[in-house]
């Protein structure tokens, strides 16, 4: 019985234990040696002091060494804090600290890293190498570690028994890993997602888009996008191979385009920008992608022209619109009918309806349960793949996890989502907007409210206000309206500079421009409206 | 294919200053990469992500005068600033080589 992430992995390792489970660069790693190398990981985790609940990061890329980490911090009982590679240090810190986590797992080339952060982070004890790194030799880190800080290299961790780490050290309603999102204070907010909330999924997508032994699933999606859940768990479950895109290998889509190709890859998972770029710059009369059976999308709305276009370049394939905040897990779905139906895709493309062992419903203004096609009102959604809240911020959860309106006999608890909805006729919510300051660029959510706080860091910043530029590309490009201090000494130069030091590259503002005080409504707030109007 | 007066910016060193402003200035997220040199590897920095390249491409053709094709949307003429301005040249004196242009 599955019941626990991990337990996906020992039942394809008995049941498929020399297929391919993750392949990567020509490599591959079969589920039977998958199996034992994370074994090894969690003894490592265990002899670093590492005990069931404890956080564990991941500070890798997406490859086969970090799907070893990752199984191997389940199967030490501890819960796993995906870390962005790329965002700048001073973030990576305060989610650590916030998490609490002691011992880091990281790849070869960010083994140096993790241990330099040891100096502003005491209560970081240990990294731990993970492999296999095909194609880089040596598995040590080049500086002498802080005093205090163990690094165990790969060779240790290989050194350890492969055998299965005997009993469970969870529940399913333990957490299985915690995701860090944009939060609107100016500090992330980490969502706490247990085993439940991800097998809920899991299980569903894997049943959803039909996965099997033999498909080859890929999604570009970083570890710290709740979009890889899907090709790292959900494929496990299936037996199916995980196929590992180097990094930046999305970026140029005719190369792109020629490794799904080559890769033979027969699932694909990624937010619609990515497609665009794919439909619209890839060349894709060239390629033979007669395997690409399934494409997913999620994320942000696919403008409908370039979903037109995709279809068409991609006629055998089944195309699906999946739906739902990190906070949820995907929570509706929609399967965009095929280009023989004369009709082609809807506009907007509808976000579907409910999944499996899931329900949704939308609340209008005046607290009704909207009944109507047509009527607008906010969506919930109630069922085992919501939350479990975020990470030490009871306050900030409770404005989420709400007790269900329409529940009087017993507590339920059901997510507000902030997002604006309505149905359609034949019963498929459609997504409108949001309700607050939150927007998507490139599938990220970004709390306009965290780029004006990281501003209002900046000593000659008087005032700021981040106002979101739809763009059909990435869905939103940020624009900084500031008035500074000082007689005109600030800088565009400068506050890019300091927004980089504490924002990951797609939080920082695109556009910024200054005025001497920022426009009033009549009750004193920020006029809003007034500067979207000014804008581009 | 078209490429317009190329202002004779290409000729100079002045191109590398170019692009390697425009880079410096509007997409690097990262403030510890700074100053760029010409051989950083804009690839495993993260400089370039599907959205900055995009920019690129879109200054490039604009500033001078270019259309970048589908196939030439490669890592190899991306890496680096060097190695953009390299393929910037290649296009300048291939399509002064078409209008029959100088050596």
């Amino acid at each position: 019985m599955a019941y626990l992430l991990q337990h996906l992995l020992a039942d394809s390792a008995a049941r498929q234990p020399d297929r391919p489970a993750v392949a990567a660069g020509g490599r591959s790693l079969t589920y039977s040696e998958l199996d034992r190398l994370s074994n090894q990981v969690a003894r490592a985790l265990l002899a670093q002091g590492v005990a069931p609940g404890d956080r564990v990061g991941v500070l890798a890329v997406k490859s086969a060494a970090s799907v070893v980490g990752i199984f191997g911090a389940l199967k030490a009982g501890a819960c796993y804090v995906p870390l962005d590679a790329n965002a700048p240090a001073w973030r990576l810190s305060a989610i650590m600290r916030d998490s609490g986590i002691a011992v880091v797992l990281a790849d070869l080339g960010r083994a140096s890293s993790a241990a330099a952060m040891a100096d502003s982070l005491p209560q970081l004890r240990s990294v731990i190498v993970v492999g296999p790194h095909w194609g880089q030799e040596g598995g040590g880190t080049a500086d002498a570690p802080p005093p205090g800080l163990a690094v165990v290299n790969w060779d240790a961790v290989l050194a350890e028994p492969d055998g299965t780490v005997a009993g469970d050290p969870a529940i399913e309603t333990d957490l299985a890993y915690i995701l860090y999102t944009s939060g609107s204070t100016g500090t992330p907010k980490g969502v706490m997602i247990s085993h439940r909330n991800s097998l809920t999924f899991v299980k569903w997508a894997a049943a959803s888009a039909g996965l099997g032994a033999g498909d080859r699933v890929c999604s570009p999606a970083p570890l710290h996008f709740d979009l890889s859940v899907f090709d790292v768990f959900a494929t496990c479950q299936a037996a199916a191979c995980m196929v590992v895109l180097p990094e930046g290998a999305a970026i140029f889509p005719v190369r792109l385009a020629e490794r799904m190709e080559k890769e033979q890859i027969s699932v694909w998972y990624s937010v619609p920008s990515v497609l665009t770029m794919l439909v619209t710059y890839g060349n894709l009369g060239k390629f033979d992608l007669s395997r690409l059976r399934t494409v997913i999308f999620a994320g942000e709305v696919f403008p409908v022209k370039h979903l037109r276009e995709l279809m068409a370049a991609l006629p055998h394939a089944r195309h699906l619109n999946w739906y739902g905040p990190t906070e949820t897990n995907v929570c509706t779905a929609f399967e965009v009918p095929g280009g023989d139906s004369s009709a082609g895709p809807p506009d907007p493309v509808p976000i579907g309806k409910a999944c499996a062992n899931t329900d949704v419903f939308a609340v209008a203004s005046d607290g009704r349960r909207v009944s109507r096609p047509g009527e607008v009102g906010e969506l919930y959604v109630r069922g085992p793949s919501l939350m479990q809240g975020y990470w030490g911020q009871p306050g900030k959860t409770q404005e989420v996890l709400v007790p269900n309106p329409f529940q009087a006999a017993y507590h339920e608890t059901v997510y507000r989502t902030g997002d604006l909805v309505s149905q359609d006729e034949e019963g498929n919510y459609v997504y409108l907007g949001r309700q607050d300051g939150m927007v998507k660029t490139r599938g990220y959510r970004v709390e306009l409210g965290e780029v004006e706080a990281a501003l209002y860091g900046h000593p000659a910043v008087h005032e700021a206000v981040v106002l979101p530029i739809p763009d059909e590309l990435l869905g939103s490009r940020l624009r900084a309206v500031i008035s500074a201090d000082g007689a005109g000494g600030l800088t565009r130069e400068e506050v890019l500079d300091h927004c980089r030091r504490r924002l990951p590259g797609y939080m920082v503002p695109d556009v910024v421009e200054f005025c001497e005080a920022l426009p009033r409504t009549s009750t004193g707030k920020v006029d809003r409206a007034r500067l979207a109007g000014h804008g581009r | 294919m078209n490429v317009r007066e190329p202002h004779g910016i290409l000729e100079v060193t002045q191109l590398e200053a170019v692009i390697n402003d425009y880079i410096s200035q509007e997409l690097v997220q990262d403030a510890t990469l700074l100053p760029l040199t010409n051989t950083t590897s804009l690839l495993e920095t993260g400089v370039l992500d599907s959205l900055s390249l995009l920019k690129l491409v879109l200054f490039v053709q604009e500033r001078f005068g270019i259309v970048v094709d589908d196939v030439d949307l490669v890592p190899e003429h991306f890496a680096n600033v060097d190695a953009i301005c390299a393929y910037l040249r290649s296009r300048a004196e291939e399509s002064a080589g078409q209008a029959g242009g100088h050596g």
